[in-house]
């Protein structure tokens, strides 16, 4: 029985390598689709999706322009955010601080 | 005689008439000079205000590409972090009042892709002196939009707590659970590198991954047993294997559930020795199991999770048998609606292979929010150890915590 959950789980992790070789490939496809500015409705739906997650919701108010860039860049490592996702988030914590 | 009286009345006529004309001249001279005045004036005045303006402008020209430049350099700096104070009774000790910690974190970040993130940990020892540590230090390069390579020591992505609940702030009881503290039943920490990142589906379900490979933990022997597996983040391997690992996450932001699955493996070792003069014995099988949820319906939150870290028997060890650490807890706080008040209540178990180590835990508590990131505590924690006999190790504890 222990054995088996282990050769799941090993199982997983190898589907894991696949999915982030994969994710490369994937770039160049992406690219083409990437929003560089950030588009404030989507950031304000993944900010109250995902920004709960983990802890209480911190005040947009609570921090300046830049320094919401470098906070949600570190969160973007915490919550496995994807770029995009940031570049909402990002724009909509600035347009409502 | 005539003739010349006429010519004489002209001559008056015209003198009088002429001296008229000359009179309105002048007046209207006059005020055309007193309008040409009134015009220099005004336009002195406008000259004036021109130049204070034109002031003013490039002041403020000044300060816009000075905030321009504040808001956009290559390079951000940002300082943020944690801290809290309070006070903790254990039933069979005098209560003391502590200094849970100070824990700064520096961001320093290069445009869009590369960061620097590390947290420093201040702490006073019961002998009154002042502890510094690296809690993480890490460079993280933001490849693509669905991955980050992160190199450096980080908290051990295995698992929620030790990673992304600790933090006093965040954490809704004043104690960590039981198995959850340093060197318990969950990894704290490793040195090594990963890979993370997520993917955002059609449906708006999402999927998070972390994926690491790191020296590993080591081993503490006391006797013929072991006393602990030792996470810190070790700056050598000592037992010849690095260990991999990770945590696969999904998450279901429209019922507001997420949940993740941690694995990892590799070999481990007792140590022995002084620090500079380690050695370590014959290494053996090293594995870590773990699951966790969270779950916000309403004003509650749910979260749990499952960990546990297992050794395999090495024979030609002082310490030869194997080994399983496991620990799990589950929480939920509810947040009154309308008030700032939040009510917490948590149970958990500390499972190790030395009886007089485990512990059965509840803990409930009710926490003031001055802010969301501003959180005063009062928690009670009820410690029981069914393997060794009772112990009045239960506590009260008071906390003020402030993430910035
Ligand atoms: C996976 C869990 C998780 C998620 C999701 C998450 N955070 Fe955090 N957040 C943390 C942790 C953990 C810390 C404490 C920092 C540390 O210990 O490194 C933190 C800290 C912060 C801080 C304090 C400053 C700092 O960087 O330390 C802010 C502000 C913050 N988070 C905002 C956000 C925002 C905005 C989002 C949504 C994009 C978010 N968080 C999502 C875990 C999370």
């Amino acid at each position: 029985m222990k054995i088996n959950l282990f050769k799941v789980y090993k199982t997983g992790l190898a589907s894991l390598i696949v999915i982030i070789g994969l994710s490369f490939l994937n770039v160049s496809v992406a690219e083409e689709k990437k929003d560089t500015k950030g588009d404030f409705a989507r950031g304000a739906k993944a900010w109250v999706d995902n920004c709960v997650r983990c802890h209480n919701v911190r005040d947009p108010k609570e921090l300046r322009d830049d320094q919401w860039i470098t906070t949600t860049f570190h969160m973007r490592i915490r919550a496995g955010l994807t770029g995009q996702q940031t570049r909402d988030i990002i724009k909509f914590l600035q347009t409502s601080n | 005689m005539n003739i010349k009286l006429t010519s004489l009345a002209c001559f008056v006529g015209l003198a009088i008439s002429s001296n008229t004309m000359a009179q309105t001249e002048i007046e209207k001279l006059r005020s055309e000079v007193d309008t040409l005045n009134k015009k220099a004036q005004e336009w002195e005045a406008y000259q004036t205000i021109k130049q204070k303006i034109e002031k003013d402008v490039s002041l403020l020209n000044d300060k816009a590409r000075e905030w321009e430049e504040w808001k956009a350099p290559k390079t951000l700096v940002h300082l943020a972090g944690f801290a809290d104070v309070g006070y903790t009774d254990r039933q069979d000790q005098t209560g003391s009042f502590n200094f849970g910690g100070f824990s700064p974190i520096f961001h320093y970040q290069f445009a869009d892709q590369f960061m620097l993130e590390a947290e420093l940990e201040f702490e006073i020892t019961e002998g009154g002196k002042s502890t510094a540590s690296i809690g993480y230090l890490t460079i993280d390069w933001f490849v693509n939009d669905y991955m980050a390579l992160v190199a450096g020591k980080f908290l051990s992505p295995l698992g929620q707590f030790r990673q992304n609940i600790h933090p006093s702030w965040i954490n809704k009881l004043a104690s960590a659970p039981t198995g959850f503290g340093h060197d318990q039943a969950a990894p704290n920490a490793d040195v090594g590198f990963m890979a993370r990142g997520g993917y955002l589906m059609e449906s708006n379900n999402s999927m998070n991954y972390a994926l690491y490979i790191a020296n590993g933990p080591t081993l503490e022997a006391d006797g013929s047993e072991i006393d602990m597996i030792e996470t810190p983040g070790l700056g050598k391997d000592g037992d010849g294997s690095k260990t991999v690992g990770g945590r696969f996450g999904m998450f279901f932001p429209a019922s507001k559930f997420e949940f993740g699955v941690s694995l990892a493996t590799g070999n481990v070792s007792v140590r022995s020795g002084t620090a500079g003069n380690y050695s370590y014995d014959a290494s053996r099988s090293y594995d870590v199991v773990g699951t966790d949820f969270n779950w916000r319906p309403g004003s509650f939150d749910v979260r749990g999770e499952f960990i546990q870290q297992e050794y395999g028997a090495q024979s030609t060890s002082a310490a030869p048998d194997s080994g399983k650490w496991a620990a799990w807890y589950v929480q939920a706080a509810y947040r009154f609606s309308g008030t700032n008040w939040e009510a917490v209540a948590r149970i958990g178990e500390y499972d190790t292979p030395t009886n007089s180590k485990d512990v059965e835990q509840v803990t409930v508590g009710a926490n003031y929010l001055f802010a969301t990131n501003l959180v005063g505590k009062m928690s009670y924690e009820f410690n029981d150890n069914p393997n060794a006999g009772l112990t009045a190790a239960n506590r009260v504890l008071v906390q003020l915590a402030y993430g910035f």
